[in-house]
């Protein structure tokens, strides 16, 4: 399979005009640096709950104008203490996402002001603390 | 629901708050079989529900290893196609009302109500098309339905081509929308802005041209890019799409391929993976992630639709305009929530606080 290389990053190619890296949280803010410069926007933020392997994965579709590809940083948090830098301040446009992992998965996003509960769940769940796309939440 | 904080008639911020908009259709479909999750799809959106089950099903046919028939293709691209037409002219006609043009709604209106039926005549249903199944379509299109459509789009072209000259001329419109929430291209990316909106601030990015799917790279068409950013120039990228859209559905029905369209059998089962699905839904690029461990559901389905984007990011583009601009502003993002229909508005000075919807709104000060 092709590679793209961005930086020190080698994304690995899973299919047509898709291409994947895998990073630690704290690489995470590094690699979306390189990658917004690639005229990118960010599609979204898709979380996957792994309760099997106690991690929350964290999925940051990336499409490139520049090199017509999907470029997917992967990086992977504790269900326990799942914190991830912000990147709101590099790209605002990821706002809508880093609220949505907040609120469906409790993915907190380390300097984002505008984090809360009830942007997309009712009251009658955030008031008990729970996190509806979590496997074990029983919704 | 936007909130809106006004200083006398100026707009300094404003914030929006998306409601209950998520059903819970993502848990649902970890729940039930791929088939159903089908289903499920079509129902996020009503306006644009035929794209909704193309992601998914184009997404889940990767991952069961199905390869749909080049017929099934050129039908499925048909009634993308004429969804986007009916779409387009739904939003003007919304603009329209929303700028007080109420004739202009009607006549448009109207006119979609013949797409409509052109829908109905391949699916059988004017709203829903679920036409869509894993390896093909449900139903095929034979000579005479073929013939009546390509009749019929010819009405419909010339009253499109109308349309975008009232819209390009009519002084009213023209003044209403022009220089009115302006986004620069750079502003465009930094915010995440998809579809007719990115398009209209000058950058090229079409889901069916850069990342085809169904029929989209076996048929010819231009990809509609505008300079001016403002929201005149996102109503005349519309129109001039769903032109280019009326093309597309021709050059479909003429060049369909023989051979079956709709499949005999398909799989219930799918390889563990993951894949990322996109398409250009009529708002801009609609995703979906879509994850297998194998066996009969899915295990995580990610949706995120366009308006998702294109409503929270674009919070900065109301700044310094007129209160009575905003909903034509929200409007010219051609936004797919009935629920953010209402409006507060505080004004800061006054102490005052209230909820109107976006048609009074637009009417702010003229009565």
């Amino acid at each position: 399979m092709a590679e793209l290389s961005i930086g020190n990053y080698s994304f690995r190619e899973v299919g047509p005009r898709r291409y994947v890296v895998s990073v630690d949280p704290d690489k995470l803010r590094e690699a979306v640096e390189l990658v917004v410069k690639e005229d990118s926007y960010l599609s979204t933020i898709s979380a996957v709950d792994l309760p099997k392997e106690g991690a929350i994965e964290l999925n940051y579709v990336f499409w490139s104008i520049k090199h017509r590809a999907a470029l997917i940083v992967k990086t992977r948090v504790s269900r326990e203490r799942p914190v991830v830098p912000t990147i709101v301040d590099i790209i605002p446009g990821a706002l809508g996402g880093e609220l949505e992992a907040y609120d469906l998965f409790g993915v907190v996003f380390e300097g984002n002001a505008r984090l809360r509960r009830g942007f997309l769940v009712p009251e009658d769940l955030t008031s008990k603390g729970v996190y509806p796309m979590r496997k074990d939440a029983g919704v | 629901m936007l909130r809106v904080r006004t200083e006398g008639e100026e707009v300094v911020e404003v914030s929006v708050n998306t409601g209950y908009n998520h059903r819970g259709i993502e848990k649902l479909m970890e729940k039930n079989s791929w088939i159903k999750g089908m289903y499920l799809a079509g129902r996020v959106c009503g306006i644009c529900n035929a794209v909704h089950t193309q992601v998914y099903v184009q997404g889940v046919e990767k991952l069961m290893g199905v390869e749909p028939p080049p017929r099934a293709n050129y039908i499925r691209t048909v009634v993308m196609e004429l969804e986007r037409i009916h779409s387009h002219m739904l939003i003007s006609a919304v603009v329209a009302e929303i700028v007080g043009f109420d004739t202009l709604f009607m006549l448009i209106m109207r006119d979609r109500e013949r797409v409509m039926y052109l829908k109905d005549l391949v699916t059988g249903s004017r709203v829903h098309a679920d036409i869509h199944i894993v390896g093909g379509v449900k139903r095929d299109i034979d000579e005479v339905r073929r013939d009546k459509i390509l009749s019929e789009l010819k009405v419909v072209e010339e009253r499109l081509k109308y349309y975008r000259k009232v819209f390009e001329e009519d002084y009213t419109l023209v003044k209403r929308l022009t220089e009115v929430g302006r986004i620069r291209t750079a502003e465009a990316l930094r915010h995440c802005l998809v579809g007719p909106t990115l398009r209209a601030s000058g950058v090229k990015s079409d889901v069916r041209f850069d990342d085809p799917y169904a029929a989209y790279s076996e048929i010819p068409f231009n990809v509609v890019v505008r300079d001016e950013g403002d929201s005149w120039a996102r109503m005349v990228v519309r129109l001039e799409e769903a032109l280019v859209s009326v093309d597309i559905v021709r050059y479909a029905l003429e060049h369909l391929p023989q051979g079956p369209a709709v499949p005999k059998a398909f799989p219930r089962a799918a390889k563990v993976g993951e894949v990322i699905s996109r398409v250009e839904a009529p708002r801009g690029e609609l995703i979906y992630h879509i994850v297998s461990t194998g066996g009969g559901n899915p295990y995580r389905v990610k949706i995120r639709t366009p308006s998702f984007l294109n409503i929270i990011n674009t919070e900065f583009t109301y700044l310094g305009h007129r209160l009575a601009d905003v909903p034509v502003i929200f409007a010219s993002y051609d936004p797919c929530i009935s629920c953010t229909e209402r409006v507060l508005v505080v004004d800061e000075k006054r102490g005052l606080k209230k909820y109107l919807s976006l048609r009074e709104l637009a009417r702010w000060g003229t009565t």
